[in-house]
Parts: C-alpha cells; sequence; structure tokens
C-alpha cells in the first residue's frame, strides 16, 4: 500500500520579484535610498551617500525613512523614491 | 534517490534537489476561487461526509474516507510514498517540518481535517501581504494533520491563524525578527473542555495532545506557508522553545475571574482565541505571602527586568497566574483589572537605569530622567488562569517588540 501525501508549501501569489537591470554607470545618476528605520542605518547611509557621491558621481540622493522596520513601506514613500534610477533598501539590523 | 513518486507531474522517481523545482508547477487547482471564510459554509461535496473524530490510525492509512464520496481534489502536490516513515522522511529531507516526526497529510486525512471546520479547500483563511501569502483551508489542514491534531481541533487553529493574519499581529516582522518570538495562544470557552485542553498541571508545557498539537500547526504553517524556514524568513538569533508550540487553555471552571475573551468583547459561552506574540516565559516564584500587592511586586520585578535587559517599550504582556495566587486574589476581593491597574503603575523603569545592566551608550540617547512604563494602559495587560493547583509559581510573558504586535482575540467558528 502507498500512501498519497500532499505538498505543505504555499507559493506567493502573483509574478516573482526580479531584480532590476544594473545601471551601465552611476554617473549623474539619482539614487532612492530607504532607511529601514534601524539604529545603526542612517549613520551607514551617510556613509554611502558620501561615497556614491564623491567616488561614483551620483547627482541626487533621495533618502527616506520607514516609520517602522517591522512592516513594508508605506505607499506614498515608494512613490517618493520611484523616479529614482536606482534604490538601495535597508533590510536587517 | 528516494522512492516516493510526484503524481501530478512527471512520474519519473526524483532526486530531493528536484522536488522544489516540480511542486511549483504542480498545481491540479479545481476550487480556484477564493472565498472568505464564514464559518458555515461547506463545500457541495463534502455536504455529506463524515464529521466524527478520526482515529490515529483511521489517519495514518484512510480507510474509511477513502470511500467518502466527495473527497475534494486539492491544489497541493501530491507524492506517493510507501509508508509514514518514508512520508516523515520526504518531510524531514525537504525541510517541512519543525524537525520532529510528522504525521502523513494524505488527502483522505486532509480531507476529514476539513470537513470538521466546514471548509472547502481553497477558502481563504488569512492573507500576509509581505510574502503575499493567501493561507489557505487547505494548507492549514495539512499543517494541522501533520502536527498531529484531531480534526476537531482545526476549528482552534484556523481561528489562531486568523487571528495572527490581522493587521495588528504584525505577521510578517514577528515571524522574521532577529528578536526571535512565538505566537503564544490562549484557549477559553467550551471547546478547551471538548477537546480535552490541559489549563492546570505543567500548563506552559507538555500535558495535552490538543495544546501541544494545536500550537505546532501554527509553527508548520509559518513554515510552509510563510517560509518561515530558520535562516531564510525566519532569522531569529536565539528563538525559544515556545516556537515548536505555546498553547494554553484558560482554567475557568477553578477560577473567580472572567475569561480572557469575554474581558476581550467575546459573549460569555463563546469559544475563542487570543494571540500574542511573546519572548520566552520568565517564571517567578513567590510563596511567602497572602499580600495580592506584595505578589504582583514580584510579576513586576519580573517585567522590569525585562524591559532593562530585553525591551523597555511599552505592549501586551501576559500574566499567567496559578491557583494558589488566585486564591490570595480572591480571598482580597481582587479582580483581573485590579491586577492591570496596579501593575499599570508599578511595572516601570527610569531610561537611566539602563546603566545598571550594560546599556551605557544608549541610556544617555535620550533624557536619562524619562520613565518608562511597561503597558500603554492597563488593558495592555493580559491576565490568564492557568496552571496545577499548588505552587506559587506564576509567568510573564514579554511582548515581541513593544507595542509593534499587539494581542487580538478571534471568536471561534461552531
Amino acid at each position: 500500500m502507498t500512501l498519497r501525501v500532499l505538498d505543505p508549501r504555499q507559493s506567493a501569489q502573483g509574478e516573482a520579484l526580479r531584480m532590476a537591470p544594473p545601471l551601465a554607470s552611476l554617473n549623474g545618476a539619482v539614487v532612492g535610498m530607504i532607511d529601514n528605520a534601524k539604529i545603526g542605518t542612517e549613520r551607514l547611509f551617510d556613509f554611502v551617500e558620501e561615497i556614491l557621491r564623491r567616488e561614483h558621481g551620483v547627482r541626487e540622493c533621495i533618502r527616506r525613512r520607514k516609520p517602522d522596520a517591522s512592516r513594508p513601506v508605506p505607499q506614498p514613500m515608494l512613490m517618493e523614491v520611484s523616479g529614482a534610477d536606482a534604490v538601495l533598501s535597508g533590510i536587517g539590523d | 534517490m528516494t522512492s516516493c513518486r510526484v503524481l501530478n507531474g512527471d512520474a519519473r522517481p526524483f532526486e530531493h534537489a528536484e522536488l522544489n523545482r516540480r511542486v511549483a508547477s504542480g498545481f491540479n487547482n479545481t476550487w480556484a476561487s477564493k472565498k472568505k471564510v464564514t464559518g458555515t459554509r461547506r463545500p457541495p461535496e463534502m455536504r455529506d461526509g463524515v464529521a466524527k473524530p478520526a482515529t490515529v490510525r483511521q489517519l495514518l492509512n484512510g480507510g474509511i474516507i477513502r470511500n467518502m464520496p466527495g473527497t475534494p481534489k486539492f491544489a497541493s502536490a501530491v507524492y506517493e510514498v510507501a509508508d509514514t516513515l518514508e512520508a516523515n522522511e520526504l518531510y524531514q529531507r525537504n525541510g517541512w517540518t519543525d524537525g520532529l516526526p510528522i504525521i502523513p497529510p494524505t488527502e483522505e486525512a486532509v480531507a476529514r481535517f476539513l470537513a470538521a471546520s466546514t471548509l472547502a479547500p481553497a477558502d481563504e483563511i488569512g492573507v500576509e501581504p509581505v510574502r503575499r501569502r493567501s493561507i489557505t483551508a487547505e494548507k492549514v489542514a495539512i499543517a494541522a494533520v501533520m502536527a498531529g491534531c484531531l480534526p476537531e481541533y482545526m476549528p482552534v487553529v484556523v481561528a489562531a491563524i486568523k487571528a495572527m493574519c490581522q493587521p495588528e499581529y504584525a505577521l510578517h516582522g514577528s515571524t522574521a525578527s532577529t528578536g526571535g518570538s512565538a505566537p503564544f495562544i490562549v484557549v477559553n470557552g467550551p471547546i478547551r473542555l471538548a477537546i480535552g485542553m490541559n489549563a492546570t498541571h505543567n500548563a506552559l508545557a507538555n500535558a495535552s495532545r490538543a495544546n501541544a498539537t494545536i500550537g505546532r500547526s501554527v509553527r508548520l504553517m509559518l513554515i510552509n506557508v510563510l517560509g518561515g524556514v530558520p535562516g531564510q524568513l525566519d532569522r531569529s538569533t536565539l528563538g525559544h522553545p515556545g516556537k515548536f508550540t505555546f498553547c494554553v487553555a484558560e482554567d475557568e471552571e477553578d477560577s473567580p475571574w472572567l475569561p480572557l475573551s469575554v474581558e476581550r468583547g467575546v459573549p460569555a459561552g463563546q469559544s475563542a482565541v487570543t494571540v500574542l506574540q511573546v519572548e520566552s516565559p520568565h517564571q517567578i516564584m513567590n510563596e511567602w505571602t497572602h499580600e495580592p500587592k506584595e505578589i504582583l511586586d514580584t510579576y513586576a520585578a519580573a517585567i522590569r527586568g525585562n524591559m532593562l535587559t530585553y525591551s523597555i517599550w511599552e505592549g501586551n504582556y501576559a500574566f499567567v497566574i496559578p491557583r494558589q495566587h488566585r486564591e490570595i486574589f480572591a480571598a482580597a476581593g481582587w479582580t483581573k483589572q485590579n491586577i492591570r491597574e496596579y501593575i499599570f503603575e508599578v511595572a516601570r523603569v527610569k531610561r537611566g537605569e539602563w546603566r545598571s545592566v550594560g546599556k551605557t551608550t544608549v541610556a544617555g540617547r535620550k533624557d536619562e530622567e524619562k520613565i518608562h512604563r511597561a503597558l500603554r494602559s492597563p488593558d495592555d495587560l493580559l491576565v490568564v488562569a492557568a496552571g496545577g493547583p499548588a505552587g506559587g509559581f506564576g509567568a510573564i510573558l514579554p511582548p515581541w517588540y513593544g507595542k509593534k504586535s499587539l494581542a487580538v482575540t478571534v471568536p471561534i467558528a461552531a
């Protein structure tokens, strides 16, 4: 006798998420930076912004801070960085 | 090489590594429409289904339900295995368990569990929006079978998961956090007695199949449906033993107080679950006084310790109060509300006290004279009557992370 058993997993709804294609150059680019509201992110992003501007010619950094580290980025905040050429999103600690 | 076969795809024997790839396309969804849970709806195929509890043997061999008219077809991929041991090995190998053995979720067993809860496979229990997971009754039933539940536990499992899917519970954040916490499930009402839940000796640990497997069902759902696998979505640094299972019944019969669910708005006599995302329970002991305030000062000291050593932020705390302490409160005429109001006043620390526990660098970032309370208001404290008849041992259960996740109470569908 055999048993027919069911897969316990559930797939995500909708289309699979994909990484955006890399930029050919950061020179003159606008970079969005989403701070995940963890205690060290602001300072880390200060350094990252400085490096992006000084060493890679980034024209503008749009920095926003999530109101809550444990919840998704609010839609209006996403819209504010949606025009950027690239977005850095803080995750974890 | 395993000897099991996937049946709704290519039937060739497969290597373990192939499993993940195949399952993604292996759905044969015949109940495609997602319907909200009503608690009363039954799929047409199951209206004449069997509702009586299954024995373990019946669940394992599926013999009774195999001939039941209208066994539903499922969205989940099906695998064929030789026996229960091979089924367990399949699930262990794929990381589909918590490490403990599972009961094989056969089609027949899952059908019986759905029938017991009057749910169709595609009925949606809740949604976790961050991971875009629709938590269907089918997947919940699979988790409950795997956990070792009886079918009649299903309404409790379903209600607990519905509670965790409410926005204020913050299911994604609390599941993913490094501050490893666990859902603490408190069951009230007649269903506790009907399914043999434990509320007395060893109340927070092993004593009852129902307590153990209901809590485990939730964990298996988190692992498999949300992807809460340690090191993947679950980023807990330590976690705690309650992540295996953490479910208690309130001892309503031996308590002078209103049940927790009634205090939280559920009509008396209605079964309900309350779920709170908590850190590990901290046991306290005070057997040397008959003064309610002195008893509560011990609980409050544990809260203050948590505020200083773990998290200073206010939120839902839970107390589990044993009979020996309840008798002291009852003799003094103290209600749960009296307890909440007293704790609200005394459970607080000054920010500067962080210096005494090695948190000097952060203590001075803001006003060190600021008083932090453990509770936003007395209502933030959940008081649960449970525990063995002897011993002045209670417990505080701290929130995962302040008010980021709040307790949710949901009635259990009949």
